[in-house]
């Protein structure tokens, strides 16, 4: 476990560093360490204005909103499979994403005649991430007493009726429109900026800290409902409550950077082959192991065909499937 | 003060009675173990005394308290349940999930404390699980794996444990063993046992009191040894019994119907 936790770190670290040092303009790694000492006090800036500018305004931000959309995504897909004891749990299983993207094709097929992304997209993303959540929850929330599966049952429905009528949206609008939605789609962190770090920045900081405090109560439901209530713990509280954090944080990472597939699935499954099937380790190392993985993919995707970019959820699974076979084929699988 | 009592307790599912008027007390260091035919409610209401369900009437009070009021945490301390099909996750040792058990004692926001460990290790000594206490608990057989449940339900440190069908699935020997440790805890610790069985041998050889439900209803309540030899079981379980003495232990057997053949 130490030497997972300990490599995982170092994985970040080195992410962090390709995030700020890779790409067209070449940027010498100690000269950014240099200029990270200098923002406090220590030693003097030896980046020229360009470099500066490069590093600190576009690539900084986007490595940032990569360590946050990593980290929450695989946290949430963690938490979802714990709840809903099921290996094929992710962060969308309820709607989100679909959610997400009505609210975004909404807004961008309102500017018809338009060439970019209004402004207003990320706020209808999560308006509807989270008014698809909400549905599915009203609609297959009170019959969980034997099982989750109605509610699971509940979010594919949502999920259907939301892409059937995203669908008839794109439908009706222009060829432009459509392309844009596709980008949307696709999931990129190549509009991050500050701004939309500090706006996502505190859900994704509480919703982690939620999830990541219920590794202990999801050990336990891992007995089962019944079980687990006999044991002593609120499983219907509990289950509300993780619940609504995965899903508000993924609502305000989607809503921030659309929709990057993948790494809520397959992080916490590679995590789980590392460390065991105790929540207590699996989620605070799908933080930081999500987190080093989403920038790493990005870093892959704005460098590989430089200056034109591969969509992120492309590398994700390109990178995050191999990984995942051959961690698979190392070790013996083991439940969720 | 009862370990247990059912005051006029009734449980439905929907417009189904499963459990009607029942009204039991149970006192502290009693072995009480409930039988019936398939469908007669023993499940209902064990798991109601568990508090997994709740009553359409009446109540149910665990050492004076009704378990109404308390809340899961609470009734954790009181109660703990040996479930007929226990959940089992792979990939958890057999000492994380003994430990499950202390969950109510130290919360989910804390870690356990050494006095947590030490009733753990404790548990694992009696039972005779130290030496699997790392194993992988899909790999036990069902004998082991009845005996982690058991530690698991021990670990509360409750005075009162409901088990439903602990047998299930164990071979004799396995079902004999199971319960001379159950036996052996009511004696050491005074434990209050609440459970059901299927083999009335069994349940008689080891209980105190045994009350025959069918139909939701008590029919019978009283001691083991006359409980098992009234003519009322026969005709509940709508089979003939005979009771046949072994070296001072009553022996229920049941006698097949076989159709007279001329020169067999």
């Amino acid at each position: 476990m130490a030497l997972v936790a300990a490599g995982t770190v170092v994985a970040l670290f080195v992410a962090i560093v390709c995030g700020l040092v890779v790409g067209p303009t070449t940027v010498p790694t100690w000269r950014v360490v240099g200029n990270i000492f200098a923002h406090v006090g220590i030693g003097h800036n030896t980046l020229t204005p360009l470099q500066s500018t490069v590093v600190w305004t576009l690539r900084a931000p986007r490595m940032v909103i990569g360590l946050l959309a990593g980290s929450m995504l695989a946290v949430a897909g963690g938490t979802y499979q714990g709840v809903f004891r099921n290996p094929l749990a992710d962060p969308y299983l309820l709607g989100v994403a679909s959610g997400a993207g009505l609210g975004a094709t909404f807004a961008i097929i309102d500017i018809s005649h338009g060439n970019g992304t209004p402004t207003w997209t990320p706020l209808l993303a999560f308006v509807g991430a989270m008014g698809a959540v909400i549905v599915t929850w009203l609609i297959g929330g009170r019959s969980m007493r034997s099982n989750t599966s109605t509610l699971i049952l509940a979010g594919v429905a949502v999920a259907s009726l939301l892409t059937s009528a995203q669908t008839f949206l794109q439908q009706q609008s222009s060829a432009g429109s459509i392309t844009r939605v596709y980008i949307w789609l696709l999931g990129s962190l190549a509009s991050a900026g500050w701004g939309t770090v500090w706006l996502v920045l505190p859900y994704v900081v509480v919703c982690i800290l939620i999830c990541v405090g219920a590794g202990r109560a999801l050990d336990v439901m891992s007995v089962g409902e019944d079980e687990s209530r006999s044991l002593g713990v609120p499983v219907r509280r509990v289950r509300f409550i993780v619940i609504a954090a995965s899903s508000l944080g993924t609502a305000a990472i989607v809503s921030a950077v659309g929709l990057i597939g993948f790494v809520g699935i397959i992080v916490p499954h590679i995590v789980r082959l590392l460390v065991g099937t105790s929540y207590r380790r699996i989620l605070p190392i799908s933080v930081i192991f999500g987190a080093a993985f989403l920038v790493f993919a990005d870093t892959i995707a704005r460098t590989v065909i430089a200056p034109s970019e591969l969509p992120l959820g492309v590398v994700t699974a390109l990178i995050g499937a191999p990984v995942f076979v051959i961690i698979l084929s190392l070790r013996r699988p083991v439940a969720v | 003060m009862s370990s247990v009592e059912l005051v006029e307790l009734s449980v439905r599912a929907g417009e189904e009675v499963l459990v009607s008027n029942v009204s039991l007390a149970i006192e502290p260091g009693t072995w009480c173990t409930i039988i019936g035919p398939n469908g007669a409610g023993k499940t209902t209401l064990v798991e109601t005394m568990a508090g997994l369900r709740r009553p359409s009437h009446g109540s149910v009070s665990i050492l004076g308290q009704s378990i109404a009021e308390m809340n899961e945490r609470e009734r954790a301390h009181r109660v703990a349940l040996v479930p007929q099909h226990p959940v089992v996750p792979a990939g958890m040792s057999v000492y994380d999930y003994v430990a499950l058990g202390r969950v109510a004692h130290h919360g989910l926001f804390h870690p356990p404390s050494a006095g947590d460990r030490r009733v753990v290790e404790s548990v694992l000594e009696r039972l005779s699980l130290v030496d699997f206490r790392e194993r992988d608990v899909a790999t036990l057989s069902g004998g082991e794996r009845q005996r982690m449940v058991l530690a698991r339900a021990l670990t509360q440190s409750t005075m009162v444990v409901v088990l439903d069908e602990p047998t299930t699935g164990l071979d004799l020997r396995h079902q004999m063993d199971l319960l001379e440790l159950l036996k052996s805890e009511v004696h050491e610790c005074g434990l209050t046992i609440v459970a059901t069985l299927h083999d009335l041998t069994l349940a008689g050889q080891f209980a105190d009191r045994l009350v025959l439900l069918d139909g939701g209803e008590v029919v019978l309540d009283g001691a083991a040894a006359v409980v098992i030899r009234s003519d009322e079981l026969a005709q509940r379980y709508g089979m003939a019994l005979r009771v046949v003495d072994v070296d001072g232990s009553d022996v229920v057997v049941p006698v097949r119907h076989t159709p007279h053949v001329n020169g067999a």
